[in-house]
């Protein structure tokens, strides 16, 4: 069973001139457990569709999916889902303790163990001090975490997380990748969304890139990168102690070693000189 | 649903509108001493004011809080990690209904202490000829609350269709004052002197509205309650069985079109 199975999820809206724009078209994703999945694309092109849909926020024109193997229609398919929208809101005559404890009811949690991980996760987002502040009082990078606070609640199986690292700052992003890495441990899913493709490279398994609701690539992170190697950074001294820094490319390198030891050269460093996720990224958008 | 209804009742608590609606109960402070103007029939006074500033408190709150109640939830973008929890859509519409309900029932209440000493006072101070029917002004004031409920009703009902907070909150004022008179114009079309005067197509027009706007003159029992009269048993009966399926078929549309709202 996968954590989430997306099968030709399609979404058309009609504008209000009439104009159908097809949002996304016919998507298919597995993602599995303990997996965490990058979901890449410029803006609009249909990650946050896509999990409106998964989150039963609005109906797909055609296809199916599931979470843990229950149908997304079914409020039951949320019951082991902690999900971040994107630009979070939440009420904010509530203060975040307050706020959290509904949450945690919601899951049908103790009033005991709701209390216990309501400390646990505001003291881990860094909210325990501001906790009986009413939202409304909230920068927007607290509410962020707040909102990151609302999905660990209730420690689920699967996150859906729409841009997570949105209006946070340095130290906020890198909190935020460490829980996903955390949550990666613990065999947890993580699907999240994003346009920035170093939170991809850093902390995903696998990566989709979508653009104009079509699903671009699906592939694992490390052969992207390894894909992406176009040759090697050198450094070798000769033998009177003399340094060379050499650019070899990727076909020419065995015989350049071969070279090297003909010529006596001490290689000191070989370092892969590599597209990055974002160069990844472009080459496919721009197709 | 109960922890919705908990989070709307304390939403309520701390909305200011609500704060600011509910200073006019202070008006109660007025009453015995603006009855004693009538210099007569000072506790018939009395009555008439307290129900009518309960009635005015009760209605622009289920007006603005059942109005914009939804509304709000869905332009602050609430909904998204609400409606994402594992709760269904009808759920959460019931949960806010009842809250709503709930707190118009609390709020009645407090009010008819604060009234029912007003006129308590009036009686001490201006003993009347006839004695107040304390069970009839009781009744009257359960029977406003209910009105109130079944208008929140209304206003859920627009909310779900509308994107803006102009259809749910004139759409409601307009449904209650056309509640209040749908009555007389059914039966001013059906009697057989108007016959003349009003085309079959208005006639038509006109008794469908009376079938579909909500029609809330039996709930009105202020006469009965200021002049001592005994409201009929079997009337009441069939208030509050057409409140019954009135708002049910309320809700169940409601919450037939809020689960097929799209939230962008």
């Amino acid at each position: 069973m996968y954590a989430v199975e997306i099968r030709g999820l399609s979404k058309s809206y009609k504008t209000k001139k009439l104009r159908t724009v097809e949002a996304l078209k016919g998507l298919s994703l597995d993602i599995e457990q303990g997996e965490v999945f990058g979901f890449l694309g410029p803006n609009g092109a249909g990650k946050s569709t896509t999990i409106k849909c998964l989150m039963g926020l609005i109906r797909p024109t055609a296809g199916a999916a599931s979470i843990l193997g229950c149908d997304i229609a079914s409020p039951q398919a949320r019951r082991q889902v902690g999900y971040l929208p994107e630009n979070p809101a939440f009420y904010d005559y509530l203060s975040a303790e307050e706020y959290l404890r509904f949450v945690g009811k919601m899951f049908d949690m103790s009033p005991e163990d709701a209390a216990r991980r309501v400390q646990e996760v505001l003291n881990l987002l860094e909210l325990w001090e501001p906790r009986k502040r009413l939202i409304r009082t909230y920068s927007k990078g607290m509410v962020q975490r707040l909102g990151l606070a609302q999905v660990l609640i209730h420690d689920p199986e699967v996150y859906i997380l729409d841009e997570p690292m949105s209006g946070l700052d340095p130290l906020g992003r890198a909190l935020v990748k460490e829980i996903i890495l955390d949550l990666k441990k613990r065999r947890k899913c993580v699907f999240f969304s994003t346009h920035i493709t170093d939170d991809v490279e850093k902390v995903c398994d696998r990566v989709a890139v979508i653009n104009k609701g079509d699903l671009l690539a699906v592939d694992r992170v490390e052969n992207i990168l390894e894909r992406g190697v176009e040759g090697y950074d050198v450094t070798a001294a000769s033998a009177d102690g003399q340094v060379q820094e050499l650019f070899v490319h990727k076909e020419e390198l065995p015989s350049f070693l071969k070279q090297t030891l003909d010529q006596k050269l001490a290689i000191e460093k070989i370092e892969p000189r590599r597209k990055n996720m974002e160069a990844f990224f472009l080459e496919l958008v721009a197709r | 649903m109960t922890s919705i209804i908990q989070i709307t009742l304390k939403g309520i608590f701390r909305d200011r509108v609500f704060q600011g609606i509910m200073a006019l109960a202070v008006l109660f402070l007025f009453i015995p001493s603006a009855a004693s103007l009538s210099m007569r029939q000072v506790v018939e006074t009395s009555i008439t004011l307290s129900l009518s500033l309960i009635s005015f408190i009760l209605l622009l709150l289920s007006v603005f809080l059942g109005a914009t109640s939804l509304w709000k939830d869905m332009e602050r973008r609430y909904t998204f990690s609400v409606i994402s929890l594992p709760v269904s859509r009808s759920s959460y519409l019931l949960g806010r209904f009842f809250g709503l309900a709930l707190f118009l029932v609390i709020t009645a209440a407090v009010l008819a202490v604060a009234a029912l000493l007003a006129i308590k006072f009036a009686v001490l101070m201006y003993p009347p000829d006839r004695p107040v029917l304390w069970g009839a002004l009781v009744l009257a004031l359960l029977f406003a609350t209910l009105k109130y409920i079944l208008l929140v009703g209304v206003a859920l009902l627009l909310s779900t269709v509308s994107t803006s907070f102009f259809l749910p909150i004139f759409g409601t004022i307009c449904a209650f004052l056309a509640s209040g008179i749908t009555q007389q114009v059914y039966e001013y079309v059906h009697m057989p002197a108007s016959a003349n005067a009003v085309s079959p197509f208005l006639k038509s027009a006109a008794t469908v509205l009376y079938y579909l706007l909500p029609n809330l003159a039996g709930f009105d029992l202020n006469v009965n309650a200021i002049y001592g009269i005994q409201p009929n048993p079997n009337g009441l009966m069939i208030t509050l069985g057409y409140f019954l399926a009135y708002t049910s078929i309320l809700l169940g549309a409601a919450a037939l079109l809020f689960d097929r709202r799209e939230m962008q």
